[in-house]
């Protein structure tokens, strides 16, 4: 722990000799390149950002240097010197750890347990392994309570619980893989604040990201890979939004992406779907809105503030309070639904926002996951499967939203991600509802998919259907809708028409 | 956070490589059945003859009727380890109402209607009540246990001699071949088809591949599980026809002994995943001439009953490391999506 904590601050030197180097490196599965001759440096004090669409290489060229896997060919460099890990412990033993977006704390452990975890002595007092870690929490700005169990803390905290047992495990190199997925936006304020700690330690940071503008924002260098292959490495400064997008899927639709696009005010139609004074234990309070036929409405709101928990109120998959519940109206008819077949029988859809773990059926292929969504349903049930039927659905699905068609055969869990979304919309789809909701319809979905998810949905909403987008990124919000509404903390607490919303103004709304 | 890279790791890529090498645990578990076919019939003489083999499959195929049962609760995330115990305590109760002057249609259909009793009290505790089927099941086997013997107090239970309804199905041969291999093949055939061709075989599969992501489709979860159970029961109660045929009684023992386990290993042997979701009838046959074969190979070499059970648990454990390997529940499938 001495070794990094002594560091001097000022060891952020550029010109330093990179502390790791990929030169020339590929790996090739079953013939195919995952990647193919990327050369890759990582200076002390640099954060040097990994963007790229879904199946890009980036995460087999971060397995490689995490040692998960070996690379086929190519040289791979620690401090000039070439280096060979059989196994992830050795890279660990040279200083690269690598931190994933799910974390891997033990939960019923304090911080301080944490942090030390796998290098216990065999008696340990727990006053000092408390001051210990105070120590090294201090010293690195972290207000974390060493003696609090993880479970109790938040999603910021536990990250910076990780990263200070990334310190204490003496990391000169830390990956992090999507660390701001599940961080409101004033977490990542701070989160980029412990990144340029790390940095001023002299430690290289390689970041991957969805989110372009927070590489544009914290790395000094920026590599983009396409398809296994290194597009281009340039200092952050002479790269812009619309050039990365345009990088990364080799075409210009950077600037299509989120506009928005100048929309009439919509006439209102028939309210179809009405929320009053709807109220579930802490996490829903007393929340109202109303949704139109042919109109998408947008909610925003930082996670915690009763999103997707209102969503799957709607659709029966949470139950709301007994007494003092409120009350959902469907076309004016009052509905309680125990399970969401009966909201499926209704005509209400409801597209989960975390695919992996409830969306999609991983030992079927995309065909049979878009025709058991339509024989769950009353009009779509029969007792014998047809295979005419089942190709006549996933036909027309995968054609109206351009699932890659090469991949009919595979199953869904060799699909890329944008991929595996438009299944899990589709397989919802099938089932023809007339109010359908989105729960954050493109997270971690590749760039080039995302306009044919807007578009989609923008067409639901001209077919006539209600359509509901639930969504942490504001510009997806402001580009796909017609009417924003902002939660906090359990609540709706403003309105506005899209014309007149900016992200100001949401986001003021949703903090304050 | 490194905990996760070092799981990933040097075990990750041969995991990948072995899935892509071996297609799958029925064609191993084949292979392993046809190349064990060519080696019994040179080296153990008396083996390749057609009496054997009808013997053979006649052997197993009471084994392989529970298994189809067992099989599809366990494709659905399931467990039923009462099914040896409804299958003796229906017919317990049957035989006994028989011998107290019921007449044998109507015992029969008494024992129908008790064992489909037990599976919808099976399927409601597990649907409804949402407790762990393992311990529902378990719970239900020892209630059928000491509830069968309340109503026939008897070790063993002896049928009617004159009853050919009752044993044609163990003991019949139709155009030579022993009734209980027919049985065993129609309700392997009529399993498949409801699997493969029909909806809810869809929707079970569904549910074990992903049994929230099953909800949200609107699959009604909870009927489905307490038909799951009934269907299980309607096995034992088809079983236990076949073996009160086979044997002219039923002994309550077998509820307390390991036929479970057998029944179990079948199951597993063949290729139906504890995960969920995965395998098929096909899997239930495979496994259950690898395990008639090894039996039956036994029984010919005169190898005592210790040595069977040693090699039928080591054979088990195979079978289950086999199925870690090929479908891993750590991180790294759960990432692979990315």
């Amino acid at each position: 722990m001495s070794e990094v904590l002594d560091r001097d601050e000022s060891v952020a030197d550029k010109a330093a000799a990179p502390l790791l180097q990929i030169v020339n490196g590929s790996k090739v599965y079953g013939g195919i390149h995952a990647i193919e001759n990327v050369s890759f440096d990582l200076r002390p004090g640099e954060v040097h950002a990994l963007v790229g669409e879904n199946g890009a290489g980036k995460s087999t060229l971060c397995k490689a240097i995490s040692g998960a896997i070996k690379l086929t060919s190519g040289d791979f460099l620690l401090d000039g010197r070439p280096v060979n890990f059989s196994e992830p412990r050795d890279s660990l033993a040279a200083g690269i750890c690598m931190v994933y977006q799910e974390t891997s704390l033990v939960p019923t452990m304090t911080a301080a347990q944490n942090i030390e975890l796998g290098n216990e002595r065999l008696l340990t007092r727990f006053r000092t392994l408390n001051i210990q870690a105070q120590q090294l929490l201090q010293s690195l700005n972290f207000h974390v309570d060493p003696a609090t169990p993880v479970t109790m803390l938040g999603t910021a905290k536990k990250q910076m619980v990780e990263i200070a047992r990334a310190v204490y495990n003496k990391a000169r190199i830390i990956i992090f893989d999507e660390p701001t997925a599940s961080l409101t936006p004033e977490e990542i304020v701070h989160f980029f604040h412990l990144i340029r700690e790390l940095r001023s330690r002299g430690v290289g940071i390689i970041y991957i990201s969805h989110a372009l503008e927070e590489s544009l924002q914290i790395a000094d260098r920026i590599t983009v890979l396409r398809d296994g292959k290194q597009v281009i490495t340039a200092p952050t400064k002479d790269l812009t939004r619309e050039a990365l997008v345009q990088h990364m899927v080799g075409r210009d639709v950077a600037k299509a992406l989120y506009e928005r696009k100048p929309r009439g005010r919509h006439e209102r139609r028939e309210k179809v779907l009405t929320v009053e004074n709807v109220t579930m234990g802490m996490a829903v309070k007393n929340m109202s809105f109303s949704v139109y036929a042919g109109e998408v409405v947008g909610i925003a709101g930082l996670i915690g503030s009763g999103r997707t928990e209102i969503a799957k109120i709607i659709f029966g998959a949470l139950k709301r309070n007994l007494i003092n519940g409120g009350t959902i109206r469907l076309r004016g008819k009052p509905i309680r639904y125990r399970v969401p077949k009966q909201a499926i029988d209704d005509g209400i859809a409801y597209i989960t926002e975390d695919r992996k773990r409830d969306g999609f059926f991983e030992t079927m292929v995309v065909d049979d996951n878009v025709y058991i969504g339509r024989l769950a349903t009353k009009q779509g049930w029969r007792f014998l499967l047809s295979r005419a039927g089942r190709a006549k659905f996933a036909n027309y699905w995968v054609e109206r939203l351009q699932i890659s068609a090469l991949q009919r055969k595979a199953k869904i869990v060799e699909l890329s991600g944008g991929n595996q979304q438009k299944v899990v919309v589709s397989k919802v789809l099938v089932q023809e509802p007339s109010v359908v909701i989105f729960d954050e319809p493109t997270r971690g979905v590749d760039v080039g998919t995302i306009p044919h998810i807007h578009s989609e949905i923008r067409r639901l909403a001209d077919e006539g259907k209600a359509v509901v987008v639930i969504s942490s990124y504001l510009p997806e919000v402001l580009s796909v809708s017609d009417r924003i509404l902002v939660a906090r903390l359990g609540r709706i607490v403003a309105e506005f028409e899209v014309a007149e919303a900016t992200q100001d103004k949401i986001l003021y709304a949703a903090i304050h | 956070m490194t905990i996760d890279a070092a799981r990933g790791g040097a075990s990750g890529a041969l995991r990948r490589r072995g899935r892509a090498l071996l297609a799958s645990q029925e064609q191993i578990v084949l292979a392993i059945t046809l190349s064990l076919i060519v080696i019994f019939s040179f080296a153990l003489s008396g083996f390749a003859t057609i009496d054997n083999f009808l013997n053979l499959l006649r052997s197993i195929s009471i084994l392989g009727i529970l298994g189809l049962g067992l099989g599809m609760i366990v494709i659905s995330r399931g467990i039923d380890l009462s099914e040896v115990a409804i299958m003796a305590g229906s017919w317990s109760i049957a035989l006994i109402e028989m011998q107290n002057g019921m007449s044998v249609p109507l015992a029969i259909g008494v024992a129908l209607l008790v064992a489909l009793l037990i599976g919808c009290f099976n399927g409601f505790m597990v649907a409804f009540v949402e407790a762990p089927p393992l311990f529902v099941t378990l719970a239900s086997a020892f209630v059928i246990y000491g509830a069968a013997f309340w109503f026939a107090p008897a070790w063993v239970v002896y049928a009617p001699k004159d009853s050919s309804v009752l044993t044609f199905l163990g003991a019949g041969r139709l155009f030579g071949v022993p009734m209980p291999i027919l049985v065993f093949l129609f309700c392997a055939l009529a399993m498949h088809l409801f699997m493969s061709q029909t909806s809810i075989g869809r929707f079970i599969y569904a549910q074990g591949d992903n049994p929230e992501a099953a909800r949200l489709t609107g699959v009604a979860l909870r009927p489905l599980m307490v038909l799951e159970y009934s269907i299980v029961a309607l096995l034992a109660w088809v079983a236990g026809w076949v073996w009160v045929g086979t044997t002219g009684s039923m002994q309550m023992a077998i509820a307390q002994g390991t036929m479970i386990f057998d029944v179990i290993l079948v199951v597993v042997l063949g290729g139906i995943s504890l995960v969920g979701g995965r395998g098929s009838v096909f899997s239930v046959v495979v496994g259950c001439m690898l395990i008639g074969i090894l039996l039956n190979a036994f029984t010919i070499m005169d190898v005592n009953s210790e040595v069977q059970n040693i090699v039928k648990g080591v054979v088990l454990l195979a079978a289950i490391v086999l199925d870690n390997f090929l479908h891993p529940r750590d991180e790294e499938t759960a990432r692979q999506g990315d």
